[in-house]
């Protein structure tokens, strides 16, 4: 058997060899499929991985609470898509925020709302500037350098906002410190109390564009929107020690304050890789989707080759059934031609979808992310394609009549 | 008493018909064929075009089914086993030589010799061990990595020969083997037969050619289907040396076989009902 394996390896190889442009064009097929895959998981890979990165950075003592989606997953993207607000729904509110409060070995704890409006200084006007609310403990847990100014208090009687660097230099056409400056936010007036410098990282576990976002006092933002939604809380943990304990006090204070709802999670260390928008999820799966139906056209050209293949060599079929090749050792030969086509595709793809991440990591901050689950999902598809795609010539070859092949000539 | 016949019985084919179409268009390769072939035998058949030669020779070699009737090979009727079966014993049982060589153009020649012994199983050294000393057998052996389509005609036979016998089969097939030579490589190609047929070998051969008989130990003209004539050769008389060699415990009976197809040839026709 082993020796069969063998030689049905070695015909293939002849008759790939024999066929090269055929088979070259129809690996390539396959290799776009692929290439797509892996560009797309070795991008959502590397997000994962800054996000990491990131929370590493802040320290090992947060603890993320989300909301976990309410409705399958399938409708909450069809309908983020449709409305105008990109971001989801949540069902975390500011009792939550307080019950987390009151569990014991947390030292600060800042609930992330995320809204959109219009933002005009006394030059500019800009639509759909993401606002986030939030507390001070916000500069606490996440220490962001200020350009210029001071971060809010949330004691302040004044009612004061905090600007991304970019955000400052749009409203107020200057790289001057607009601390003082006064902003306004559906007709009420907001004073900048400080610029953040430069983050220059748009994707972060909060899901927000720190620079081109204004930040202000949650409670305002309560009142001017009319109600808010909390995406995420952040909670950062007295020592690095008890995470396990105390984000198991929080899971239990969040149930006891929500009566029993568990429709939220509680993350901490690695898990809080996930970015929060739904968006990246639709995105990345039309991606995907784009891509597998790339590699269903990939198999569906192994398909046709492999059709073209055995009409060529019908002669030869008779021949080696007339020797003693039974079906099952033809349905092998070509079974297996369609395999090797398929899986050296599936190389060339694999290179080809990380020469594309290169060259994207080298103008973007996604770095080409390489794991061994990317090299064993490429081959089991590339291995089911080429039997999905291979089986049907491959049948039709092994039942061909001996006698009438033997007539057969090219 | 029927067991003892079978031991010097290769093949026994009783009442074996082959139809083509239904109803209307209706038509029989084979009618009711009865043939018995004997270990040792240089069967030579004959018959105009369309009287079924090669189908007989198709059924024989298991690439065909008949419509009816049985077929015992080496004692066991296999008219109704499962292709797979037919494959094996193809592969082990039955060597075939085509009028056009049918070679496998991609292949060395000494892969095509091989081929057969792909699938009995055999490990790639002994193959190639195999087909190389099948293929010294026919001088060939400086052309072994020769492809198909840089040897002449008689060369590519050749090829085909060593193919056929690679496996050591017990039956050997040949479909108008110098049929697309000239006269020259017919002969060589005939000679070898004869060398294969001289070492024990069974060989099945349909031809055209009236002067090949002579090397023939039987010839049987078929007409629509049905044995016209059944006649022993001179060729005959060297039948049993090689028969000896293989089952010499039954010496006697062998004897007796010769005597009765002697008696056969002086009658010149053989009676149609032979099941006996």
């Amino acid at each position: 058997m082993a020796s069969l394996i063998k030689t049905h390896f070695k015909l293939a190889k002849i008759a790939i060899k024999e066929n090269r442009t055929r088979s070259l064009l129809t690996c390539i097929g396959i290799a776009i499929g692929v290439a797509s895959i892996v560009l797309i998981l070795s991008l959502m890979g590397s997000i994962s991985n800054l996000v990491k990165s990131e929370v590493n950075n802040i320290g090992n003592d947060l603890i993320v609470v989300r909301p976990s989606s309410t409705k399958s997953s399938i409708t909450s993207i069809v309908e983020e898509l449709t409305s105008s607000n990109s971001f989801q729904k949540s069902n975390l509110t500011t009792s939550d925020v307080n019950a987390i409060l009151k569990v014991g070995n947390i030292t600060a704890v800042a609930p992330i709302a995320i809204s959109t409006n219009t933002v005009s200084s006394e030059k500019n006007t800009f639509p759909s500037v993401p606002i986030l609310g939030t507390t001070d403990d916000f500069i606490i847990i996440e220490p962001f350098a200020l350009k210029f100014g001071s971060f809010f208090k949330d004691d302040d009687e004044s009612k004061t906002v905090v600007l991304g660097s970019t955000l400052s230099l749009a409203l107020f056409n200057t790289v001057n410190s607009t601390v003082g400056k006064m902003v306004t936010i559906m007709g009420e007036k907001f004073m900048v109390i400080g610029v953040l410098d430069e983050v220059e990282k748009s994707i972060n576990f909060d899901n927000v564009d720190f620079d081109n976002a204004l930040i202000m006092n949650i409670e305002d933002l309560d009142r001017i929107t009319g109600s808010t939604q909390i995406q995420q809380i952040n909670i950062k943990a007295s020592n690095t020690d008890s995470l396990t304990q105390v984000s198991a006090d929080i899971e239990k204070a969040l149930k006891d304050n929500k009566l029993g709802d568990e429709n939220f999670s509680v993350t901490y260390g690695d898990q809080i890789t996930h970015p929060a928008s739904s968006l990246f999820t639709v995105v990345s799966g039309m991606l995907t989707l784009v891509a597998a139906i790339s590699l269903i056209v990939g198999g569906i050209g192994v398909m046709n080759i492999m059709l073209v293949s055995v009409a060529e060599r019908t002669h030869e079929i008779g021949i080696r059934k007339a020797v003693g090749a039974s079906g099952r050792n033809i349905l092998m030969q070509f079974l297996f031609e369609a395999l090797i086509l398929s899986v050296l595709g599936g190389i060339f793809g694999l290179v080809l979808g990380y020469v594309v991440a290169f060259f994207i990591s080298i103008i973007t901050p996604f770095a080409p992310y390489i794991s061994l689950n990317i090299l064993f999902l490429t081959f089991f598809t590339t291995l089911a394609i080429g039997i999905i795609f291979g089986i049907y010539p491959a049948i039709k070859a092994a039942s061909k009549n001996p006698i009438d092949s033997l007539k057969h000539y090219r | 008493m029927e067991k003892k016949v079978s031991e010097n019985t290769v093949i026994e084919l009783k009442k074996i018909t082959k139809r083509y179409g239904y109803g209307d268009t209706e038509s029989f390769a084979l009618k009711d064929f009865d043939l018995t072939i004997k270990r040792g035998e240089f069967i030579m058949i004959m018959g105009p075009s369309g009287c079924g030669k090669t189908t007989l020779l198709n059924i024989i070699g298991l690439l065909d089914r008949a419509t009816s009737g049985e077929y015992v090979l080496n004692g066991e009727n296999i008219a109704g086993i499962s292709s797979k079966r037919q494959a094996r014993l193809r592969a082990k049982k039955i060597g075939f030589i085509f009028q056009n060589f049918n070679l496998i153009e991609d292949l060395p020649i000494l892969e095509n010799v091989a081929l057969p012994l792909v699938y009995t199983g055999h490990s790639k050294t002994a193959r190639l061990k195999n087909a190389s000393n099948a293929l010294k057998r026919f001088h060939l052996q400086e052309r072994e990595y020769y492809f198909p389509y840089q040897l002449s005609g008689g060369q590519q036979q050749r090829v085909a020969i060593a193919r056929a016998i690679v496996s050591n089969p017990e039956i050997i097939l040949a479909d108008e083997p110098t049929g697309n030579l000239d006269s020259r490589s017919s002969h060589i190609v005939m000679e070898e037969l004869k060398a294969i047929h001289e070492e024990g070998n069974t060989i099945i051969m349909v031809t055209h050619n009236p002067a090949l008989t002579v090397y023939a130990t039987r010839v049987i003209n078929m007409l629509d289907g049905q044995i016209d004539t059944d006649i022993k050769t001179v060729a005959d008389a060297n039948l049993p040396q090689p028969i000896s060699v293989k089952i010499m415990k039954k010496k006697p009976e062998t004897v007796a076989i010769i005597k009765k197809s002697r008696s056969n040839k002086t009658k010149k026709r053989k009676n149609r009902r032979r099941k006996k």
